[in-house]
């Protein structure tokens, strides 16, 4: 146990260098040359703007917000800038008004409140309304999009945009310098399938070479795998062909090779395995190399013995292998999830029921 | 085998702390960096209300005048064509009229914790305009069987199309209709089966569900598909029925637990990432490339052999585990919600370890002045600090309230819910007392047998 503080107080010691890299480092450095042409300033840095005292909105009336009573739930310490424009906003949308102006305002509320769903609605109202250009808005959208990395909104009114502009070009730049700042961002690999779909990509070299890079990159992306499966699986309706599963086998294997405790790949190449309706003990001698139950100390991988578990438990007269399988995972390599494969081993007794 | 002064250091709920935090939150304005969360005040305002229901305060916090001014304000959110808003900040008030109303409509989450907010104050919901809410549902839905946020006046349904609304839409379905399937005063239902099938195309290669077909699996949208079908009354069959034929989901239950016990993992916080990113355990001779593996691998638990019960000792590094919500991600508060949940509806919560989790939430992301943040050393904030609350409550933490994780509500609650006149009358409650209520099947099924393991073949067979 000594030897736990050791290790820990160490750790600290080696990573501080980098936490402290990590705190000096400006939060979101610009990621690539793309973004700066349009990078707007940062919120930090932005004055305060208000309108009661601007000319240009002399002509409206704002319209304050009713609380609801006396005793308002979740209410927020609004800035007096937010206040206000919000009271604008309301006051504009009241009237359907649809300018250069309340494009602004949009765009204001937007900065302190991305998630005002009906503002982005509104938004994509006006830009129709006043005819604005579909890649001036685009552009305006990449710095914002920067800025709320999790937000939902932002990336419905983009899927309007350039469904509308009918064109992805520029778009997987973009997509490279979100990714940049976030690998893993849920809604960028989300939109990345969605300009696969919406202009057909699947065969497109050039994506399943990017889907590449990111695995290089980080083999544990399980976003990238997922996206690969997409590309393969997903772009051949759930059955792709012999030739390009043994394909997928033959390069799933060796980035497990590379890294055989990465869980990604082993999910991956059984979801391979099942859309080509492949049995999982093809991969019995390639589990196999990771862990052998005969030789108990020298397991490199528990996805390795979880999946020769499943192997065995579906051959009748290995059982015995199976069951040794579940018990090394719960009780040296895995124990974390003892419970579980305890339970697994609990249910080789019973008629087929494995995974 | 532990450092004894951590033993010294007992794990434990901060109660009065988190009566503190809460009670902050109800009675004074929230701190002006939740303006972000502007549009999702009827979130905060649930979360707010049960979670103070949760500890057991929530009567000693309200008089009876802020309890009713508290109803009266969710009532304001409600919309005179039916549904709510979730905050009144798209409300014009007088000038409300048929051009404008496209920036002020129902919405679904909105209408979800309005209602829920209400059944915890303890209202009878007899304001609400149900039969428009009802008919609203419908027009919720697309073709695919997904639903989304809000409806313009065209028909398009706005919003994403994962099962976050979906959730949301069936339990408003359940909380005002019960398990009342087909037409109901002339009102039709929602599409259930195209629903079904929406969900099951969203289900992953490696068993967790996600937004959409070829989706990423994700724990919030696998919580979010699993709980609606339990609302719907559509989880597969226990392992002693027949098949009906009805169309069921999940697919594959055995591939989803798989994927939900998955999210467990070692790695709390950025740091411990670290370790399987560029050190030199990254490499196939060592194999040590993943967290749990180092931590694991290299001290094996000499006791776990010896154990009688299969149930290793706790290692010293076991002592803390924390949940994720994807593969390959760091552990995060909310992911105990998202993940343990799912297991609980399908029955099998006993498959995770619920100590070390716990033991996780307590040690490393509760805060010091209460609430949880989402990992460790972050500070606390609303949503990691209801959900952290919430797991331990369904966990059975002693001192507080018996839960209905789904629902987001203490059991309590949800009794009232199924006590008022207007429900028992279309559920069929107030004529027979031994009417089936599915979501209480679903948790005998949780605390005994839990779901079918077996294909969902045998269900569809029929």
């Amino acid at each position: 146990m000594a030897f736990n503080f050791i290790r820990a107080w160490l750790r600290t010691i080696f990573l501080s260098p980098y936490r402290l890299l990590r705190a000096l480092l400006p939060k979101y450095t610009t990621p690539s040359r793309y973004f700066e042409e349009t990078q707007v300033a940062s919120k930090s840095s932005r004055m305060p703007k208000f309108y009661h005292d601007d000319e240009a909105w002399a002509d409206m009336a704002p319209l304050p917000q009713d609380d609801g009573g006396l005793h308002p739930l979740a209410a927020i310490a609004y800035s007096d800038e937010y206040s206000e424009a919000m009271g604008y906003l309301r006051a504009a949308m009241a009237q359907n008004e649809f300018s250069e102006r309340v494009l602004g305002l949009t765009e204001h509320i937007i900065s302190m409140n991305p998630a005002h769903y009906t503002v982005w609605l509104y938004r994509a109202k006006i830009i129709a309304e006043i005819g604005r250009p579909l890649q001036d808005e685009i552009a305006w959208l990449n710095p914002t999009a920067l800025k709320h990395l999790k937000n939902y909104q932002i990336w419905h009114h983009r899927h309007t945009m350039i469904d509308a502009l009918g064109s992805p070009d520029g778009e997987p730049e973009f997509i490279s310098a979100m990714v940049e700042l976030d690998s893993k961002n849920y809604h960028v690999w989300s939109y990345r399938q969605w300009l696969v779909k919406r202009f057909d990509l699947f065969d497109k070299p050039e994506e399943l070479a990017w889907t590449h890079g990111m695995i290089e990159e980080d083999v544990r992306n399980n976003s990238a795998w997922n996206h690969r499966y997409y590309l393969v699986v997903g772009g051949r309706e759930g059955k792709p062909s012999a030739d390009i599963a043994n394909r997928e086998i033959e390069y799933t294997k060796a980035a497990i090779r590379k890294a055989p405790q990465n869980q990604s790949p082993w999910n991956y190449i059984l979801g391979i395995l099942r859309a080509a309706e492949l049995p999982k003990s093809t991969l019995k001698d390639f589990a196999t190399e990771f862990a052998d139950v005969q030789n108990p100390d020298h397991v490199h991988s528990s996805h390795a013995l979880d999946l020769l578990a499943d192997i065995y438990a579906e051959e009748e007269s290995s059982k015995e292998k199976a069951a040794k399988a579940l018990e090394l995972l719960a009780t040296k390599y895995d124990p974390i999830r003892a419970n579980y494969w305890n339970f697994r081993k609990g249910l080789l007794d019973q008629p087929k029921v494995a995974a | 085998m532990a450092p004894t002064f951590f033993q010294l250091n007992d794990t434990q709920l901060n109660y009065a702390r988190h009566i503190k935090y809460w009670r902050r939150n109800l009675k004074t304005l929230l701190p002006h960096f939740y303006t972000s969360n502007d549009a999702n005040r009827m979130l905060l305002a649930l979360f707010t209300v049960s979670a103070l229901d949760i500890l057991g305060d929530l009567d000693a916090a309200l008089s009876a005048e802020e309890r009713q001014g508290h109803i009266d304000w969710v009532y304001s959110c409600q919309l005179p064509e039916g549904g709510f808003r979730p905050w009144p900040g798209s409300d014009f008030g007088k000038l409300r009229n048929e051009e404008n109303r496209i920036w002020d409509p129902a919405h679904i989450p909105g209408t979800f914790f309005a209602l829920l907010t209400l059944v915890v104050l303890q209202d009878d919901l007899e304001k609400v305009k149900k039969k428009e809410i009802l008919a609203w549902l419908v027009k919720m839905q697309r073709p695919e069987g997904s639903f989304g946020e809000t409806v313009g006046v065209d028909g398009y349904v706005h919003g994403g199309n994962d099962s976050r609304f979906g959730y949301m839409a069936t339990a408003i379905r359940w909380m005002l209709r019960g398990d009342l399937a087909g037409p109901y005063q002339g009102i039709p239902d929602i599409d259930v089966d195209s629903f079904v099938t929406c969900v099951r195309s969203s289900e992953s290669y490696d068993g967790g569900i996600s937004e959409a077909p070829y989706s990423e699996a994700h724990a919030g949208f696998t919580c979010c598909a699993i709980a609606a079908l339990c609302f719907l009354d559509r989880l597969p069959l226990p392992p002693s029925s027949k098949p009906d034929g009805v169309i069921r989901g999940v697919s594959n239950v055995p591939k989803t637990l798989h994927w939900l016990v998955s999210r467990q993992t070692l790695t709390l916080d950025e740091d411990d990432g670290l370790d399987t990113m560029n050190d030199e355990t990254d490499t196939s001779e060592t194999c040590h490339d993943a967290h749990t593996f180092v931590k694991l691998g290299a001290y094996p638990s000499v006791q776990a052999k010896s154990n009688t019960k299969g149930r290793p000792h706790i290692h010293y590094e076991l002592e803390w585990v924390g949940m994720n919500g994807r593969c390959n991600k760091t552990a995060d508060t909310c992911y105990a919600y998202w993940t343990c949940v799912p297991l609980q509806i399908l029955g099998y919560l006993d498959i995770v370890d619920r100590a070390p989790i716990r033991k996780w939430l307590l040690d490393k992301t509760q805060h010091i002045v209460g609430g949880f943040g989402k990992v460790t050393g972050d500070p606390p904030d609303m949503y990691h600090s209801f959900l952290g609350l919430m797991v331990l409550a369904m966990f059975g933490e002693t001192g507080l309230q018996e839960v209905d994780p789904a629902l987001c509500i203490t059991q309590k609650a949800k009794r009232h819910l199924e006590s008022l006149s207007w429900r028992r009358k279309i559920t069929g409650m107030d004529k027979a007392q031994n009417g089936t209520d599915k979501i209480q099947n679903g948790i005998d099924m949780a605390q005994n047998k839990g779901v079918s393991l077996a294909g969902d073949k045998t269900q569809m067979d029929a």
